[in-house]
């Protein structure tokens, strides 16, 4: 009698050890992405509402003063500021500049990489070497390339018999430098997804074209481009996200010189906020970046679902 | 027609025009850290290094304490390589295997978190490193560096899940392991090479990180490598040099990673990619 009451007890308890093994599917689910939610919401949900607090305070550090409630008044300080300006025309340019040229050099690489070698892997290591750089890296190498008096790109140019050109002394030159630059670093991680992409078209579909006659040049705008739109679309969100974010590059090349003239939003937000300590008007910046890459995304979004 | 565009001299010509695009400029790095600053400052320019020297890799080390860098960078790297394995492989076995009521808007908040522009956490987070005391440490840049990793190591891990039958899983339950035993006992074995793809590409993500390493952890004990190698150019003197071992260094590593293990990383970038 206590012998059985016993072993049901016993298998009471079983049970529940099992059910605190083995939860329902929607208990796991929840243990399991708790860790995901927790960090999102501190390194990101809680840093953007104090970076909107912040961004209506004026808060600067060297001065020692608890933070005051200001208003909008950072952000009147920033739509009259000409380094904001500036610095905002630089990064939209770099992103005009640098997103559809790394996608068409990307694309070449691709279309390049996709014949039929022999071997792949030097080729596919070829690809891989400049999207393992640290961009901070690739800065440092091209400002080496571009330097005036040794370095090897005018060398390259006197040998074609083509003047030097003292590339940091000039705005331009600078700001070309640093496109050519960006291009070349994001444009081979551009042509492994669309390499990707290309890998993924049936041979069949060429075979089919070539019976009928279309050239190469048809064929590849008829079969290769369409079904290659989904990674374009991929590269492109990325690249133009990224993009808006440029820092690594302009600042180990030219630290943002001459003048202004390579300083980008990103550069600008790092310098008040680390430099000068002024977090109010470093959250004003960062808020105009949120708002700015947001709305690109949202965008870009509008456009995939039209396309649909 | 077709000959042309298929013949072996174009593939010849197209192989050569990837392998100098992609490798010469860090090919360039290394021959001018094997010359001598005064062979480098000649006019006209010398390619290959006349007398070969390793001096400037002694100076490298000498000048700035790179070993000291490159601990720095593999423990932030190798820590938040870990940390994001962690965090990924539980979301992404949620997400891939239990039936949940909202998991497309897991995965959009997962994809959107990858389109978020992180420059704009410098502020806030600078300001709570400060707070809490953290800045100069580990920590401020492994918390950034997991969620910064995070979106594409859980869509490869995903990937990697959907691709395993579920039967052996149910096998494993029936034998009388539990779901979390399954898990780790059939699950991560058997996507072991996805948790390795999702792995290298964290640890490229933290290894190069530069702006946030160079605004948290300024202090000379615990500066990454890409922040530590700006500090050898001088106000006005670039020694190319000496910069050029130091880089080399700094990419010795990642070359070791992307010859080893290349085709696990373009699978897992483009795994996370397309899904994106």
């Amino acid at each position: 009698m206590s012998g059985a009451v016993h072993s049901a007890l016993r298998l009471k308890q079983r049970r529940d050890w099992a059910s605190f093994m083995d939860p329902s599917d929607r208990a796991l689910a929840f243990w399991l992405l708790a860790p995901t939610a927790i960090l999102l919401l501190l390194i990101i949900v809680y840093p953007v509402g104090r970076l909107v607090w912040t961004s209506l305070h004026n808060l600067s550090l060297t001065s020692g003063l608890p933070a005051e409630f200001v208003g909008l008044e950072n952000f009147e300080i920033m739509l009259d500021d000409p380094i904001f300006w500036a610095a905002l025309w630089n990064t939209v340019l770099i992103t005009i500049i640098t997103v559809p040229g790394a996608l068409l050099v990307g694309l070449g690489l691709a279309l390049l990489a996709n014949l039929p070698f022999r071997y792949r892997w030097p080729v596919r290591l070829a690809l891989l070497v400049p999207w393992a750089l640290p961009l901070s890296f690739v800065g440092l190498i091209f400002a080496w390339f571009f330097q005036s008096q040794y370095g090897v790109v005018n060398d390259i140019l006197m040998r074609f018999g083509l003047p030097r050109i003292i590339w940091f002394n000039s705005p331009e030159w600078s700001f070309t430098a640093i496109c050519l630059a960006i291009i070349w670093k994001t444009s081979s991680f551009v042509g492994l997804i669309l390499l990707a992409g290309l890998q993924t078209i049936p041979r069949s579909l060429y075979e089919a074209a070539d019976v009928d006659g279309a050239g190469r040049l048809r064929q590849f705008f008829e079969i290769t481009l369409p079904l290659l739109k989904p990674a374009i679309v991929v590269a492109l969100i990325f690249r133009t996200i990224t993009a808006l974010q440029t820092f690594d590059i302009p600042y180990t090349m030219t630290r943002g010189g001459p003048g202004t003239s390579t300083a980008t939003l990103a550069m600008y937000i790092h310098q008040n906020t680390v430099s000068f300590l002024d977090l109010g008007y470093g959250s004003a910046l960062a808020v105009a970046m949120f708002v700015l890459s947001m709305g690109v995304t949202v965008i870009y979004l509008r456009m995939m679902g039209k396309g649909h | 027609m077709a000959q042309l565009f298929t013949g072996l001299p174009l593939r010849l010509i197209a192989a050569g025009v990837l392998l100098i695009n992609g490798l010469f400029p860090v090919l360039w790095l290394f021959l001018t850290s094997l010359k001598s600053e005064l062979e480098l400052t000649r006019t006209p320019i010398t390619w290959l290094p006349d007398r070969p020297t390793i001096a400037n890799y002694v100076d490298a080390f000498s000048d700035q304490p790179l070993h000291i860098f490159l601990m720095n960078s593999f423990a932030v790297a190798t820590l938040s390589t870990i940390s994001t394995l962690l965090v990924s492989t539980f979301a992404a076995y949620a997400i891939a295997r239990l039936q949940l009521r909202f998991r497309a808007l897991i995965l959009s908040v997962i994809i959107a978190v990858s389109t978020f522009p992180l420059v704009t956490l410098l502020v806030p987070l600078f300001e709570t490193m400060r707070a809490l005391n953290l800045l100069n440490t580990y920590t401020a840049l492994v918390l950034p560096y997991t969620v910064l990793s995070l979106p594409v190591c859980t869509l490869v891990l995903v990937s990697f899940f959907d691709g395993i039958p579920r039967d052996l899983e149910n096998a494993a339950m029936v034998d009388g392991c539990t779901r979390l035993g399954a898990l780790f006992r059939v699950v991560v074995p058997l996507a072991g090479p996805g948790v390795f793809t999702a792995a290298i590409l964290a640890f490229v993500n933290a290894w190069d990180e530069f702006l946030l390493a160079l605004s948290f952890n300024a202090s000379p004990m615990l500066r990454t490598l890409p922040v530590g190698i700006t500090l050898y150019q001088g106000e006005f003197a670039f020694p190319w040099t000496v910069i050029s071992a130091a880089l080399v260094v700094g990419i010795v590593p990642l070359a070791i990673l992307i010859v080893i293990f290349q085709e696990r990383v373009v699978s897992g970038l483009t795994a996370g990619g397309m899904k994106g």
